[in-house]
């Protein structure tokens, strides 16, 4: 795949590519789980009737994922071997869509596994606004606004959303916020 | 019948009250605005308000969820037809004609007329809701541990296939990974702790809603804060109440699209946007002015938006006679019923007959609810739109985090939340649907259980799951699904229909 190549297909070759990947994942995932589910007891010790066992069915399921994830996975090599592209497949992570992946994933992981619980719940959610609306309105923006302008209204929605956010759940709804 | 009719008008009286009607108010006014705003679903939604209701008597918590569901899957036409984006995915066809209408300067028009559509909509499926489903659930009473796992996987596979048109593998495969994921926790026949890995928390299983609300709520964050485009909105300034010659002139396509979507929505996890799309093509099948749809064809606006609305009460059917859930959403609300103690299913009728009847006095009423708000609010929904995705998604996952929080306060349910989030991202970004994994994730336990306890009193024998009557349907019908979704098998079958038919009604 080469600049030349026309959109659609390039699509599709990177969709071939990422069903390989989870084809093959997906069948590493149900053996996995076959194996897991046979190793599970079977509580003979309390003699349950054998077609009861609590393996039977995730092992099953897995089975099921085992083969569709071969069968997808088989599919996609089918169309993909012999051409070159992994190289262009891996320029999708290094998108200019992927670093706003990056970001939001990134604000929101940070407020929800680290903030929220070790700060205030006020507080975690004010710098978690603020920073998520400043660096998509500042820095990620093909209009950019002035750092400035952006902050105070920022600053202004993460107050009142937390605040807001805050006091109903508290107070309203009695949640003892974490 | 008269016991039916008795319970019908009882069924809306029952919500004649202020209470009552104030939550039916903000309720679909809410859900207008979320399905209006891209990137906000109906199923996100239902999800986050869950957290918000459970507190209420169940009546009123389950109205509000109705009001918001059918309030958000009408509110995806608005930013369809003025800004080109479908709302919420149910509001797709509705692009392909609204856009264009607004663009000729006709975006009142369009407005209007969507808004009677959908309400006409629910009003077709709401028929059938009353009418089918008691039928259903005196048939469903028959039904044991055999039809039960049938059942089941009979939902998942349905709903694999006709979500993943392209690729039906991938549907499968959405399917098997929620029953797998119901398959965490304790089993119910000897109470065994599986795929625990020693979390004590994972024991009672994966929540539901903390599930849905990543799913449909940190994935839509993600998926809508990667991109990069920002619409231009059409502009409004024609009349939005509709002629009632604009609305007469296509009853055919008002009917056969409200049928065509309660179908859709009857089939398990078949959501709005499959009910809207096959609506859509059917009328432009039977039309005068083929030529039109695409372009501005108000014949198509109206099979599009009656075929979704028509999804929901569809949806309804199954989701109250078989604990089956129609769509994603219905799959959110059949959680929401066990959490205020309503337990869906066949014995819903002999339990709880006036739930159901309640249910369609839900419906009905918010069908009248936005009517009024989208025939009057115009101005109002317009400056929702332009509310930036930078100032509204941050205020979303604050309340997707205290929302997956507050039900048993635990923050567990919030790192549920993440990773579902996080794994649902992936999955749509690879262009697996998500309504097959949540049903999978309502359906694992009942598969389960049943297809065990078929075994045990049958003493290991697996004859009567193929030999009674209603499981060799359900397994024919399952296995036929299979086959036909492998490309070689269809075409063979095709090549042979067209050799058995004459000459030239082959096409």
């Amino acid at each position: 795949m080469d600049e030349q190549t026309p959109e659609p297909e390039r699509q599709s070759d990177w969709m071939n590519r990422a069903d390989f990947l989870t084809g093959v994942a997906f069948a590493l995932l149900g053996f996995t789980i076959i194996y897991l589910s046979w190793i599970m007891p079977r509580l003979e010790i309390r003699g349950i009737h054998p077609s009861t066992v609590p393996g039977l069915v995730p092992g099953l399921l897995g089975a099921l994922l085992a083969i569709s994830g071969i069968l997808l996975g088989a599919k996609a090599l089918v169309r993909i071997r012999g051409k070159a592209g992994w190289r262009a497949f891996m320029a999708v992570f290094a998108s200019e869509q992927a670093i706003r992946f990056a970001v939001v994933s990134g604000l929101c992981l940070a407020y929800a596994l680290i903030l929220v619980g070790r700060v205030p719940f006020w507080l975690a959610t004010t710098l978690f606004v603020f920073a998520l609306i400043v660096a998509f309105e500042v820095w990620l923006n093909d209009a950019p606004k002035p750092l400035l302008r952006s902050a105070v209204f920022a600053a202004v929605q993460a107050a009142i959303v937390a605040g807001l956010v805050t006091a109903v759940f508290q107070y309203g709804f009695l949640v003892r916020l974490p | 019948m008269f016991d039916g009719l008795i319970l019908l008008a009882n069924g809306v009286t029952h919500f004649l009250t202020p209470e009552s009607l104030f939550n039916l108010a903000w309720a679909s006014l809410l859900g207008i605005v979320i399905g209006a705003l891209p990137g906000l679903t109906a199923t996100m939604g239902v999800a986050l308000l869950v957290t918000l209701t459970y507190k209420m008597a169940p009546d009123q918590a389950i109205l509000s969820l109705m009001a918001m569901y059918v309030g958000s899957i009408y509110g995806g036409s608005r930013s369809a037809i003025l800004l080109a984006i479908p709302g919420t995915p149910a509001s797709a066809a509705t692009t392909l004609d609204g856009f264009p209408l607004a663009k000729m300067g006709k975006a009142g028009m369009a407005m209007g007329i969507a808004t009677t559509s959908s309400a006409l909509g629910t009003v077709v499926g709401v028929f059938f809701l009353a009418l089918i489903a008691p039928l259903l659930a005196e048939f469903a009473l028959r039904f044991q541990s055999y039809e039960f796992f049938w059942l089941a996987l009979f939902g998942v596979i349905i709903s694999g296939r006709l979500t993943a048109i392209d690729d039906p593998i991938k549907g499968y495969i959405a399917g098997i990974v929620g029953l797998l994921f119901a398959m965490i926790g304790m089993e119910n026949l000897h109470a065994h702790q599986r795929f625990t890995f020693g979390i004590s928390q994972l024991g009672a299983g994966i929540d539901l809603i903390p599930a849905m609300v990543g799913a449909f709520g940190f994935a839509e964050i993600l998926t809508v804060m990667k991109r990069k485009v920002v619409p231009e909105m059409a502009q409004s300034t024609d009349r939005v109440i509709p002629r009632l010659g604009d609305i007469t002139k296509h009853w055919w396509t008002t009917i056969r699209s409200g049928i065509i979507g309660t179908i859709a929505g009857i089939i398990p996890g078949v959501g709005e946007d499959i009910g809207s799309w096959s609506s859509y093509a059917a009328a432009r099948r039977a039309s005068k002015e083929k030529e039109l749809y695409g372009k501005g064809s108000i014949e198509g606006l109206v099979a599009a938006e009656t075929g979704n609305s028509a999804v929901i009460p569809g949806a309804m059917i199954p989701t109250l006679t078989l604990a089956l859930p129609g769509s994603a959403a219905a799959a959110v609300l059949i959680a929401a019923m066990l959490i205020h103690g309503i337990r869906p299913g066949p014995q819903i009728m002999i339990e709880n007959p006036e739930f159901v009847y309640q249910v369609v006095g839900m419906l009905l009423l918010s069908t009248i609810a936005i009517t009024i708000y989208g025939l009057s609010l115009t101005r109002l929904l317009v400056r929702v739109l332009t509310v930036p995705r930078e100032k509204l998604m941050p205020v979303v996952f604050v309340l997707c985090v205290v929302g997956s929080f507050a039900i048993t306060q635990r923050m567990f349910d919030v790192y549920v939340m993440i990773a579902f989030g996080l794994i649902g991202f992936i999955l749509r970004e690879m262009k697996y649907p998500m309504a097959p994994l949540v049903l999978g994730i309502i359906l694992g336990d009942l598969l389960d259980v049943n297809l065990r306890r078929g075994l045990l009193i049958t003493d290991g024998d697996p004859t009567p799951f193929f030999t009674r009557p209603i499981s060799a349907v359900l397994w024919i019908v399952i296995v036929i699904t299979i086959v036909m979704s492998i490309p070689k098998a269809n075409e063979s079958v095709a090549n042979l229909f067209k050799r058995l038919l004459p000459q030239g009604r082959s096409g």
